[in-house]
């Protein structure tokens, strides 16, 4: 019955979290479906122990390190493909619905972000995690976590100054 | 004070691209196929058998070349002008050479992250891979010769971690 229950509420939850996760696992994909795979594989993991999104950080935990597997499964199968991959990030989709040009000239600069930088805002911006929850997923100290924070911040307005 | 409050207001405007409805469809088959099959189509979950696997045929490698080696020193024993060996030849064919020396050297260690154990899925373990090279070494007090046996092992640890 609890798992009626949830099989129900995860439609919810996923709807809710879907689009911030599909944005973290980016990084470690070369294009959208890569992406949704990586993402797919870590919810369903994730759902049928926990049944509930309460513990977020755990969610993002699974999705680096299943993401990381993928990776490196993939590195082992052909370093050539991995390369491929690398350069195929280059052509990605766009990451935000965006309404007007600010908008736009925003969103191209978070994705022009170095990664270490744009993860640890994707999941302080649309996730809202603490940065104690960000530096647990990310495998770094809390002080490195609010630094990359802080940078990727004053490179965004260094690179929207013309612009405002 | 935070002075970057009003660009993660603007950052908090920009919506991620919502999740396609395929995606939803695909997470809802996984969830309602039975636990036994997690990760099915998706990604290959981390074999041990390959690890074991893997770490068998290093070792019988090693003893295959430790035999041949002790085979090698053995022979030029029985020659006794070349060895000006005094002792019987019955007693040279056992070799002589004794364990002298047995090192492992840890040349890479990599944390590789959080994964769920292949046995007990719901529990989260920290994976860190070693990579080291054993080396043995045999010597012989007689005559002075050593043999020296040297191959490259991997080893995974994996450590259970709790979440507070």
């Amino acid at each position: 019955m609890e798992r009626t229950r949830s099989n129900e509420d995860w439609k919810t939850c996923f709807a809710q979290l879907g689009p911030a996760l599909l944005l973290f696992a980016r990084r470690w994909a070369n294009c959208r479906a890569d992406a949704e795979d990586i993402v797919q594989e870590a919810f369903v993991r994730f759902w049928r122990h926990q049944h509930s999104i309460e513990d977020r950080a755990l969610l993002y935990t699974t999705v680096r390190s299943t993401a990381l597997d993928r990776l490196r499964s993939e590195q082992r199968r052909s370093r050539r493909e991995a390369a491929a991959a690398r350069d195929g990030a280059e052509h990605f989709e766009p990451q935000f619905t965006t309404v007007d040009e600010g908008q736009q000239v925003l969103a191209a600069a978070v994705e022009r972000l170095p990664d270490e930088q744009r993860e640890v805002v994707i999941l302080k911006i649309w996730n809202e995690l603490t940065f104690a929850e960000i530096a647990g997923i990310l495998e770094i100290s809390q002080n490195t976590a609010a630094s990359r924070y802080r940078y990727a911040l004053g490179a965004l307005r260094k690179t929207l100054q013309p612009h405002e | 004070m935070n002075d970057f409050s009003e660009l993660e207001a603007e950052l908090k405007q920009l919506r991620p691209v919502p999740v396609r409805d395929e995606l939803f469809a695909r997470i809802e088959r996984l969830l309602l196929q039975p636990d036994a099959a997690p990760t099915a189509g998706v990604l290959p979950r981390p074999s041990r058998h390959g690890l074991w696997w893997s770490i068998g045929l290093g070792l019988s490698g090693a003893t295959a070349l430790v035999l041949l080696g002790l085979g090698f020193f053995a022979k030029p024993q029985t020659e006794p002008t070349v060895t000006q060996n005094p002792t019987p030849p019955a007693a040279s064919l056992t070799s002589g050479f004794r364990p002298a020396t047995l090192s492992q050297v840890v040349y890479r260690q990599r944390d590789e992250g959080l994964v769920f154990s292949p046995n007990q899925s719901e529990r989260l373990l920290r994976r860190v891979r070693y990579d080291t090279r054993e080396t043995m070494q045999w010597r012989n007090p007689q005559t002075g010769a050593s043999l020296r046996v040297s191959y490259p092992a991997e080893q995974v640890v994996l450590t259970p971690v709790s979440f507070q």
